[in-house]
């Protein structure tokens, strides 16, 4: 009887819960998306859209110079990533450790500077790493050089660049998770003589893999698309996913390119994704799906 | 819950500083909604012609051409009335059926207009465009750091190994591959397709050669001397050369990349009137020279440049002489070429 | 000595974090000292000024655009916060048909370009009518802020135990009593996490607001585009000090308001 009865009553909650999330997203995620899959099916007549149907776009996907930028571009996000990861987890442990006041005061910290125009933050990169900048100063003061090094305009400062804008994307997470683990457990563990490493390898890691996992979406993703960090940092030197899209977007004007493009990324991110959750197992546990 | 309060406070301050802002806004005269070039006109200009006139300008800005075509595309018709195309998307945007047929007898100062920049081949009897402001893809160079006797009047001096990783060149694919195409002699706009195989060749061996792209601010990076020579546009040539006296500039022989942004007024405009009112005060002398003063751009307005002081007149990176304008070349629209362009380019920025 | 390895660990652990901070304080310290110099290059300090601080341009459209950030900013955090939470927690709790599509979609804002759902949303407002202006800002915004909230969501509620829910609701509480007593404050760090990004990736948005925006809303980053045109020069310095100086500010005051002793 009681079984019936809660197996009834599921439909207002599921409801409440994700028709906003269900119909905001039809509405104004699925059209985009239906636009950029009939855009890619179109072609131009070299500056504006004409309406014939055609595959040429997918097939100029197939382009050895546009392979070898894809390839880039992940290892790329990949490094990135991993720097947040491994840059950004010790950090998360110390504030999810913190005291209730600390907490607040160390989590309203880090967000703090991203609410200055990221652009102009990376130009302040650019001021500290140049040929005259700070970080080259001081080394031939202490002589540690005797001729600026270059920095800027590197594959490094690409890196640099992609890892400050990108790790509260990384922290944010791995501390949401971080904080709910069971201090006792952690306790239990020392205490039944496991040394730290062990512990933090066989408990502390797997139960806090779904911030892990969520927090390398969010950078993993956006990083493939972050044209100005390559073209502040890098000089534009070595094109990402990005600057790809946006140059078919831009200057070259060819949406229907610049569309297949973007499908064929997102149909790689949710391979990507597939992949992960048949192989890595359950993705229920990690809470993403 | 303290802190969504204070958030809340702040979100209702907003509220009420954009209320009083829309407030204060109000005129008799109505409206202008003007969609221009970010750092384009002088906030004094737009507040002189207010006063003259007592319409509201409502301004927006757009950092591409591309950006503008697809927000007036895709905005309501007539959301906008005047806009500010460069010379190619003049062309495409008459082909597109945007831009109204002017009536020539409702500006009065037409004939400040230096007559070289009327007639354009983008728009062959200007009846759709009223040019504005300019500049040509110039050579910027760091005397102290180039060998005696370079001369870049000649393109070709760019692709000399010396220069190895020193270099900052404009952002822009069409400029690359079509002075390196000028350099072999081949057009400007290039189509043939095997000319085009060897400017790729040819471009491939500029590369090592650059260390930033960068359309924005390229002078930074050759006023601190990190890089010897920059293919720039003239304004900012001009900002370069008056910020550090070892830099000199140079006009290339074989012509020069030109780009001279326009004056429209889009064809289903809400206030057509108060356009034509508006173009017409700023071709006026004196807000020229306003204009003039405070962007120094390739000026076609022949009338207000006269009214500039010598130094002004005398900076050949301002004041560009006409028989090198004369050489230059203009974007077009070259086809489905293009296709081709950005896999040359996808190829040289990989 | 175990204590003495555990207070070595905690000071290692505190000068691992201000290195962290260092390292995102580092350019806005620059820009802080930049905004004083004489020079205008950016690259060399050459001299103290507050000349850029007066020559700030003292017009109320650039009060006016950072007014409008900021309550574009916290409506639309608020809106892809309830919204994004709701989801994570539904979504987590139920199986339902139609679920492995909202999973697809909620990865598309974040795959998609900017440029390209900019000017989709704008072709969407068109043909719905909803006025440009603030109100398609805020509804871009949270579009784009959703999943943020949603992935840092669910790293809170993964291996969420369920059983505490079931206890509450034995106890004779209602399912709304229930999520607003035991579930929300167990998941209450991952909701303010998840809000966070959201406030961040509104305040610092650019392309999708070029698009969504209409005549005379412009927006804090869109004005410093404009003012970056031809090169970062010490004014925007100028201008991203005094914001900075006021966020901090606005941040100090509501912290301190926290501190306050509250009873009940």
């Amino acid at each position: 009887m009681k079984k019936n009865y809660k197996a009834r009553n599921k439909t207002i909650p599921l409801l409440t819960t994700v028709s906003p999330v269900a119909v905001w997203l039809i509405l104004l995620v699925a059209a985009p998306l239906l636009y950029v899959l009939f855009l890619s099916f179109l072609s131009t007549d070299g500056y504006n859209v004409v309406f014939r149907f055609t595959f040429d776009n997918y097939k100029n996907l197939i382009n050895p110079t546009y392979m070898e930028i894809y390839a880039n571009s992940f290892l790329i996000a990949f490094f990135t990533t991993l720097i947040c990861i491994l840059a950004g987890y010790p950090f998360a442990y110390h504030m999810a450790l913190a005291g209730k006041k600390k907490k607040a005061v160390m989590m309203v910290m880090l967000m703090v500077p991203f609410w200055t125009n990221s652009l102009i933050r990376l130009n302040g990169w650019k001021t500290i790493l140049g040929k005259t900048g700070f970080v080259n100063t001081l080394l031939l003061n202490l002589e540690m050089i005797h001729e600026p090094v270059e920095i800027l305009y590197t594959r490094g400062a690409v890196l640099l660049g992609m890892v400050y804008t990108l790790i509260p994307y990384m922290i944010l997470p791995l501390f949401a998770s971080i904080d709910k683990l069971d201090r006792s457990l952690l306790e239990a563990s020392n205490d039944l003589g496991a040394n730290k490493v062990k512990t933090f390898l066989h408990v502390t890691l797997p139960l806090t893999f779904a911030g892990i996992f969520s927090g390398s979406i969010m950078i993993f993703i956006p990083s493939l698309g972050y044209f100005f960090v390559s073209d502040i940092m890098g000089g534009g030197k070595s094109q990402l996913i990005g600057n790809l899209i946006e140059t078919q977007f831009k200057a070259a004007n060819n949406w229907p390119l610049g569309a297949s493009l973007s499908m064929m990324l997102i149909f790689l991110i949710l391979i990507m994704v597939t992949v992960y959750k048949k192989s890595g197992g359950n993705m229920e546990d990690l809470g993403v799906m | 819950m303290k802190r969504g309060k204070v958030i809340l406070l702040t979100a209702v301050a907003a509220v009420l500083l954009s209320g009083l802002a829309a407030c204060g806004g109000t005129q008799k005269n109505g409206t202008l909604n003007l969609f221009i070039w970010t750092e384009y006109i002088p906030d004094s200009v737009i507040e002189g012609f207010e006063k003259e006139t007592g319409i509201d300008v409502q301004m927006q800005t757009f950092s591409s051409n591309e950006e503008m075509l697809a927000k007036v595309q895709g905005s309501n018709p007539g959301a906008y009335d005047i806009v500010v195309p460069s010379d190619y998307m003049v062309e495409n945007m008459i082909s597109q059926d945007i831009l109204l047929e002017m009536d020539e007898s409702q500006l009065t100062n037409l004939g400040n207009l230096d007559p070289a920049y009327l007639n354009p081949s983008y728009d062959p009897e200007s009846k759709y465009s009223i040019p504005y402001m300019g500049g040509a893809g110039v050579i910027v160079y760091n005397k102290n750091m180039v060998e005696e006797g370079a001369d870049f009047t000649d393109y070709d001096e760019l692709f000399k190994t010396v220069y190895n990783n020193s270099m900052v060149v404009l952002d822009d694919f069409r400029s690359i591959v079509g002075i390196t195409a000028l350099s072999m002699g081949y057009d400007f706009n290039e189509t043939d397709e095997t000319k085009l195989g060897e400017v790729k060749e040819k471009m491939l061996t500029l590369k090592p050669n650059i260390k930033s792209f960068d359309s924005d601010s390229p002078k930074t990076l050759m006023i601190t001397e990190e890089t010897a020579v920059g293919l720039m546009w003239s304004g900012e040539a001009a900002l370069a050369l008056s910020e550090n006296e070892n830099l000199d500039i140079a006009f290339p022989e074989k012509g020069m990349y030109l780009f001279l942004d326009n004056l429209c007024i889009t064809k289903d405009a809400k206030n057509a009137d108060n356009a034509y009112k508006f173009i017409d005060y700023v071709l006026k002398a004196e807000v020229n020279k306003e204009i003039s003063t405070e962007f120094p751009y390739l000026n076609p307005n022949s009338a207000g440049v006269a009214l500039m002081e010598d130094a002004y007149k005398n900076n050949k990176a301002i004041v560009i002489p006409p028989e090198e304008i004369a050489k230059g070349y203009y974007v077009k629209n070259i086809g489905k070429t293009v296709d081709l362009y950005s896999e040359i380019w996808a190829e040289f920025t990989k | 000595m175990r204590n003495r390895r555990k207070k070595f660990g905690s000071v290692l652990s505190n000068i691992y974090s201000y290195l962290v901070y260092l390292f995102l304080y580092l350019p806005i310290f620059v820009v802080l000292l930049f905004s004083f110099n004489t020079s205008k290059r950016n690259i060399v300090f050459e001299g103290f000024t507050f000349e850029w601080y007066l020559r700030l341009p003292d017009n109320d459209s650039l009060l006016n655009a950072y007014g409008n950030t900021l309550f574009v900013g916290c409506i639309s955090t608020v809106i892809a916060t309830v919204i994004g939470t709701l989801a994570s927690y539904g979504m987590s709790k139920y199986k339902f048909k139609g679920k492995g599509i909202i999973d697809i979609l909620l990865y598309i804002p974040v795959v998609i370009p900017e440029i390209v759902l900019g000017i989709s949303l704008l072709a969407i407002f068109n043909l719905s009518n909803v006025p440009m202006g603030l109100t398609s800002l805020i509804i871009a915004h949270a579009t784009f802020s959703i999943p943020f909230v949603v992935f840092t969501v669910n790293a809170r509620l993964a291996g969420f135990d369920r059983s505490v829910e079931e206890a509450a609701m034995d106890l004779g509480a209602g399912r709304l009593k229930t999520f607003f007593t035991v579930t929300l404050p167990i998941i209450m760090p991952g909701v303010i996490s998840g809000a966070f990004l959201a406030f961040t990736l509104s305040v610092d948005d650019i392309i999708i607001s070029f698009f969504t925006t209409g005549p005379g809303s412009n927006t804090f980053p869109l004005k410093v585009m404009e003012l970056t045109k031809t090169g970062v020069t010490p004014d925007v310095y100028a201008l991203t000090t005094i914001v900075f100086i006021v966020t901090v500010a606005v941040t100090f005051l509501s912290q301190r308001d926290k501190k306050k002793p509250v009873k009940g």
